[in-house]
């Protein structure tokens, strides 16, 4: 029997809601073994749970199985009616099912493929030709493309009448054959039951969370060159799913680099840019856009048009592509809540817009770039988040692809295909050194090239090191004329994006760079916290790539590269440097936890992406702006962060950008914005350490004093926060190699730009403050005001100024306290909130409290007879002598046209209600209540006479109720009726039950009764209730013809006294109410049979009861005798001759058998 | 100009009732002052009390419009609701239907809003529910009745019709002379 128990799977539906496994256990633990019990509720929107339904794994034969189902199969258990199927099996198992099959026939294929192909005697279809030789022997059968063999079709075309021929040799053929790969599959206990609830968009979408929409972007660019505007948005409009991010960083990469470094052509960045879709599109045609574009020339407003652009593109491909997540369902579906977040999108892009636009008035458009900058930077790594993963994986094979285009062009074939890897690394050492060339062309000092170079390739191996100085010449040669055109340092960014072997670790490089290429100053001395991050990065960045191999090379050139670019700088102190840097690399490698890295790394090579765009394209000016804009930002940014592992992102990214500002800072000479810029990187280093979630937090704290940089006592604070880096040496230090900078600093326009910029920005800053101090001091005024002062409505218009206004305007108000008393004072508290406000413009515009309403509007007019003149400032008291006036105006003017009104309002209400079907309960009270409300503002007296008014309007609520009261005892009328109702229908049931007991007394008693009695019989009968309703009143009147059933008809009518109280009112003249309730109840029969079921016994007992009737009547002795005699006497006779004749039939018999006896 | 009667009322908030739902008390008992309904010329006006009384001050003939149109009765004493009163139907709409940008034009002009044009929908929204249609950036456009339940509408091929057209901002231009 056990052999033959399979595994089953049931579905039990139709349970009730209080089931529990073990329930279900026991209930089919009868029939067999019952392994795995899996209750599902489902529950409607608000909740409720409207089926429970079970999935049962049980062991069971065959026979136990059709035994279970026809044993409970739709019986009713537990509040349910079960309804028992055999499910399908969970899909967990069928998968491991399929698996397993899958490797067995795997397994199998593959020793007997060929075999099997010949045993078939098919034709191979895979012939080793050129495409489109045709097949001998078949016709139309031509060699595909691919190999395959394929017929050539004829596609008739639906519409045109058109046949079109289909020749697969012409065509790729997107057949691909998706085989499992078992071999990699997840574990069925690894997979994936929850998708990890990151707060970034993506994730929401995954969870069905929608992110509002952004608005679409406005093609307001002006069309300056066709080819671009249409380039880009083609370009960006295309769906391209997962895969995006890379490209978008990419693009990015090629893009900041090479804006800043030729501001001659700033289209350069948007062939880049097509030079990349095409890299990832189509990887031909290269050379042909870039000369199309090269050839452009435009100034540089319209590419931070185009940059503007680009962020609106981002926003818009963000929500398009969201939205097209899915291709059948373009659409969004949203809540009944839902409000778009068009505006607040705009205020948030506005936050760091707006402070570009100050900063456009002081410095162009410089400013403006950086701004979308990083608002690209942020869309995208909130993108690249999610991502992530898939980015590391899928990114080397793109990258390789753009590699080898890069290279054709750039290095003109210098390099030799060889292993993928080592090819990697070898661009990547070239491209590296190419910065330090041009940086030594610039110094002038080949030898130190020569040392840098030969520095770097100690660390690497022999092969490298030849590649690597091929490189350096070649490199050298071609970027001459490019080094002419710009500074050496925004050439090597650039560079350093088309090195990029592996994106994210040359961005990584880029970012150190970027941070050292602008204020290089702290080379020598504070190399140990770039490198830090440096390391930090790169490990990030090597881990979740899982190239163990290739980490140590591309590490070691990476930092030979810093190292070469230190060298510029700081020429002694290079080899110094170049060894600490090592140093701290191996240290801070062991330090930095590995799990959080990855997210941040890629956000921070974001980062740097952005900001050494800016740092290359223009001055560092622009850093120092940055940087404030950063902190301006910082709080969305914040907001889409929200999970740790982004929160950690953000203030790394933050981070990042506050070194950018640093290095920018620095050469200003300004003692306290050098302040400030090092106090954030230090800042940044001390959260690094920590690697806390408390970072937002800390860098939040230090962003008020970056802003407040003005005091350069507070960096000694911030310094104290730091542990053990030593920092505190390192800013002096710092400082003074800035002087150095700045004397090397040959664009002394610049320098110019920069401080005038500096100065108007800090004095922007310095305006802000005193506002925040105004508003501060405001704040804290006005409680001591309060008391004293009586601040009228009026005073909000001076509060917007300034305070010093606010005082002078005070004596005026003291004139008018003086003439008013102080009954009011309170009156205008609310006017505290607006002063505190002090917003300009805004307020102006508003309507003032003290001339809201109608009466504010008498106050107004007033007003406009003394013009604004403040001595005659009018005020509710002045209003108040007439107020009186009004309200009676106001009553009167109601009286005739205002009850129309609400009258025709009440209509149209009841209409409403009526179309709506809901019960609009105080609508009218409601509207009431808010008109009060309006006059509430003038605070009540009750010792006023002029206020009786409102006392009067409370008056009036009653009134309105009436109607209900009315109603209510309507309700309270109609309920005795009900119960007279229920009165009726006990008669009825009873008065039927008597009918059919009569009918069958009457049958049963053959004996004639005389008409007589018979008459009186159905009477009585009918009479009962009455009877019954009779005894309660006059209590213990009880009716009865046996005396043996007398108690119990006691007991009914006690019964029935309680449940019907209401019955008094119905005695009187029974004979009446028979006939009344007779008519009645013939058409609620129906109705009364169920509310009397404990009442239908009561009846038959009740047959013996009488109406005419006392227990002991006299009247009834004789007669009693008299039937009772006949009927006794009849039946004895009978019994007699009846029993008579059975002892002669006994005795008879008893004889027979006598004699039968005898004779035998 | 007289005030409605109550089978008018009750026409006319049905047809509304469609598109705000209970929020239809909002605008029959206004916080901020007595508005009515007024039948003239056919035409229901919405108004407020203070315009009733200085609208009658003029003479029935003369008075072209007042307050603000929601709509008409036909000669079938059917109620139609006028792009007019879109107004007032836009703030209160529970149902709501967004359209790309390509198809607002397409909108606009009077047709009905396809698949392929529609951006968002409210959920749960039912056959033949009445919708008020957006942009994209959130600003009304019109309203229509929806073909095709949210549900329905992720089945259906993107050129099948998921609102009826019934009035767009669009016949500000097209319809000037009929508008009042």
């Amino acid at each position: 029997m056990k052999a033959n128990r399979e595994m089953k799977r049931l579905f039990v539906g139709g349970l009730g809601q209080n089931i529990s496994e073990a329930d279900l256990q026991n209930q089919f633990g009868r029939f067999g073994e019952v392994s795995d019990v899996e209750i599902i509720t489902r529950k409607d929107d608000q909740g409720n749970p409207q089926k429970v339904f079970a999935y049962i794994n049980i062991r069971v034969t065959e026979a136990d199985l059709k035994k279970c189902m026809s044993v409970l199969n739709k019986t009713k258990w537990k509040g349910g009616t079960l309804q028992i199927q055999l499910a399908k099996e969970s899909f967990l198992h069928r998968l491991a099912q399929e698996r397993e099959e899958a490797k067995v026939k795997k397994g199998k294929s593959t020793t007997g493929n060929t075999s099997l192909l010949e045993k078939m005697k098919t034709v191979d279809f895979h012939v080793k030709a050129v495409p489109g030789t045709e097949v001998p022997g078949h016709k139309n059968w031509v060699v595909s493309k691919f190999g395959r063999v394929l017929p050539v079709l004829h596609l008739k075309n639906e519409r045109k009448r058109k046949i079109i021929k289909y020749d697969p040799s012409k065509y790729c053929h997107n057949l691909k054959k998706i085989g499992e790969d078992f071999t990699n599959a997840v574990p069925i206990s690894n997979l994936t039951w929850e998708l990890e609830g990151g707060n970034d968009p993506m994730s929401k979408k995954r969870r069905g969370e929608f992110s509002d929409f952004h608005s679409p972007a406005k093609k307001i660019i002006k069309v300056q060159k066709n080819e671009d505007s249409t380039a880009f948005p083609t370009i960006r409009s295309k769906p391209r799913g997962i895969v995006e991010s890379p490209h978008l960083i990419q693009q990015l990469a090629q893009k900041a680099p090479h804006n800043s470094s030729t501001p001659k052509s700033p289209y350069i960045t948007d062939f880049d840019h097509q030079k990349f879709k095409n890299v990832f599109f189509q990887t031909s045609g290269l050379e042909t856009t870039k000369k199309r574009n090269s050839i452009s020339d435009d100034d540089i407003d319209s590419e931070d048009e185009l940059r503007l652009m680009i962020a609106r593109e981002e926003n818009l491909e963000k929500t398009t592509w969201s939205s097209n997540e899915f291709e059948n369902d373009p659409f969004e579906v949203v809540r009944d809540d839902f409000k778009s977040d068009f505006h607040k999108f705009h205020t948030s892009t506005g936050l760091g817009l707006k402070n570009s636009e100050n900063n456009v008035t002081e410095n162009g458009c410089d400013s403006d770039s950086g701004d979308t900058d990083e608002i690209i930077a942020m869309k995208k790594s909130s993108g690249k988040i999610e991502n992530g993963v898939d980015f590391s994986q899928g990114e080397k094979s793109m990258y390789k692809k753009t590699l080898k285009s890069r290279k054709k062009y750039d290095l003109s074939d210098d390099c030799i295909k060889e292993q993928k890897r080592k090819n990697k690394v070898e661009i990547a050492l070239s491209h590296r050194v190419k910065p330090l060339s041009c940086k030594s062309l610039i110094e002038s000092s080949s030898s130190e090239d020569a040392d840098s170079v030969s520095e770097s390739t100690e660390c690497e191996g022999d092969k490298e090191y030849n590649t690597l100085m091929e490189n350096c010449l070649r490199v050298n040669l071609t970027l001459a004329d490019l080094e002419q055109l710009a500074g050496g340092n925004q050439e090597a960014p650039k560079e350093k994006t088309e090195s990029s072997g592996q994106e994210t670790t040359a961005k990584c490089d880029r970012a150190s760079k970027s941070r050292r290429t602008p204020g290089d100053l702290r080379r020598g001395q504070q190399c140990i916290h770039p490198e830090e991050i440096v390391a930090s990065l790169l490990e990030g960045r090597e881990n979740p790539c899982g190239k163990q191999k290739t980490k140590e090379n591309t590490l070691k050139p990476k930092f030979q590269a810093f190292k070469g670019v230190g060298c510029l700088y700081g020429k002694e102190s290079v080899k110094k440097s170049l060894q600490e840097s090592v140093a701290s690399n191996n240290i801070n490698k062991d330090q930095i936890s590995l799990k959080l890295e990855e997210p941040r790394n890629v956000s921070m090579g974001k980062w740097s992406l952005c900001a050494n765009g800016l740092s290359s394209e223009q001055t560092p000016f622009q850093h120092a702006k940055e940087a404030n804009d950063s902190n301006q930002i910082q709080p969305q940014k914040r907001q889409s962060f929200l999970s740790q592992g982004h929160k950690v992102v953000s203030p790394n990214s933050s981070e990042k950008r506050n070194r950018n500002p640093i290095s920018s800072l620095l050469p200003l000479k300004d003692k306290k914005s050098s302040s400030c810029g090092a106090k954030t990187p230090n800042r940044g280093l001390d959260e690094d350490c920590c690697h806390g979630t408390g970072k937002s937090g800390e860098s939040s704290e230090g962003r008020p004093d970056l802003c407040s940089s003005k005091t350069p006592e507070k960096s000694p604070e911030v310094f104290s926060r730091r542990d053990s880096q030593g920092s505190k040496t390192d800013f002096p230090l710092s400082v003074n190699s800035s002087s150095d900078v700045n004397a090397k600093d040959k664009h002394a326009e610049d320098n110019q730009k920069r401080l005038a910029a500096l100065e108007a920005r800090q004095k922007a800053k310095e305006v802000q403050k005193k506002l925040v101090h105004n508003a501060l001091a405001n704040l804290d005024g006005h409680p001591e005001d309060k008391p004293t002062h009586i601040i009228f409505g009026s005073n909000s218009e001076s509060e917007t100024e300034e305070t010093s206004t606010q005082e002078q305007s005070h004596p005026g108000e003291e004139l008018v306290k003086e003439s008013m008393g102080r009954a009011s004072g309170k009156l205008f508290d609310s006017s505290d909130d607006e002063e505190s406000c002090a917003e300009d413009d805004n307020n102006r515009f508003r309507i003032k409290p003290q001339f809201e309403g109608r009466a504010g509007q008498k106050l107004m007019n007033l007003q406009s007879h003394f013009g604004t003149d403040d001595r005659f400032r009018m005020d509710s008291r002045f209003l108040e002598s007439d107020s009186e006036d009004d309200h009676e105006e106001i009553n009167e003017k109601k009286t005739p046209e205002e009850e129309e009104l609400a009258a025709e309002k009440l209509k149209a209400l009841n209409v409403v209600q009526s179309v709506l079907q809901i019960s609009l309960s105080n609508s009218t009270s409601k509207g009431s209540v808010a008109a009060k409300k309006f006059k509430d503002i003038i605070h009540y007296d009750p010792t006023r006479d002029d206020h009786a008014t409102y006392e009067r309007k409370q008056d009036d609520k009653p009134k309105e109720s009436k109607a209900k009261r009315k109603k209510k005892r309507e309700e309270a009328e109609k309920l005795p009726e009900v119960s007279k109702e229920m009165y009726y229908n006990i008669a009825t049931d009873l008065k039927q039950i008597f009918q059919s007991v009569k009918d069958t007394s009457e049958k049963e008693d053959n004996t004639p009764w005389n008409e007589d009695s018979d008459g009186e019989k159905a009477e009585v009968v009918q009479d009962t209730p009455a009877l019954m309703t009779r005894s309660e009143q006059t209590g213990g009147f009880t009716f009865s013809f046996f005396e043996s059933d007398a108690k119990d008809e006691k007991e009914e009518t006690y019964r029935v006294e309680a449940v019907k109280p209401g019955k008094v009112a119905w005695q009187g003249d029974p004979r009446f109410q028979d006939s009344s309730s007779e008519e009645e109840d013939v058409t609620e029969e129906t109705d009364d049979k169920k509310q009397s079921p404990e009442e239908v016994p009561l009846p038959e007992k009740e047959t013996t009861r009488f109406f005419f009737f006392s227990k002991n009547d006299e009247r009834l002795h004789g007669s009693d005798l008299f039937w009772r005699g006949v009927g006794s006497n009849i039946s004895r006779n009978s019994w007699e001759i009846r029993t008579n004749n059975l002892r002669m039939d006994c005795r008879k018999k008893h004889k027979d058998a006598k004699r039968r006896l005898k004779l035998k | 100009m007289r005030p409605l009667t109550e089978e008018e009322t009750r026409v006319m908030f049905e047809k509304i009732a469609k598109y705000i739902g209970e929020n239809l008390q909002l605008l029959v008992d206004r916080p901020d002052g007595t508005y009515c309904f007024r039948l003239h010329n056919d035409r229901v006006y919405y108004v407020s009390e203070k315009i009733l009384k200085l609208a009658a001050n003029i003479s029935g003939d003369k008075l072209v419009s007042l307050g603000t149109c929601f709509g008409k009765f036909t000669k079938t004493h059917k109620f139609r609701l006028h792009i007019t009163a879109l107004d007032y139907l836009a703030p209160y709409a529970k149902y709501k239907v967004w359209i790309k940008p390509g198809a607002e034009q397409s909108f606009l002009y009077g047709n009905h809003v396809l698949k392929s044009g529609l951006g968002r929908i409210t959920e749960n929204t039912s056959q033949y529910q009445g919708v008020v249609v957006y942009s994209m950036a959130d600003v009304p456009l019109g309203f229509g009745v929806a073909a095709k339940s949210t549900q329905d509408c992720r089945k259906v091929d993107p050129m099948a019709i998921v609102v009826f057209h019934q009035a767009d901002i669009g016949e500000y231009v097209r319809h000037e002379e009929t508008l009042t």
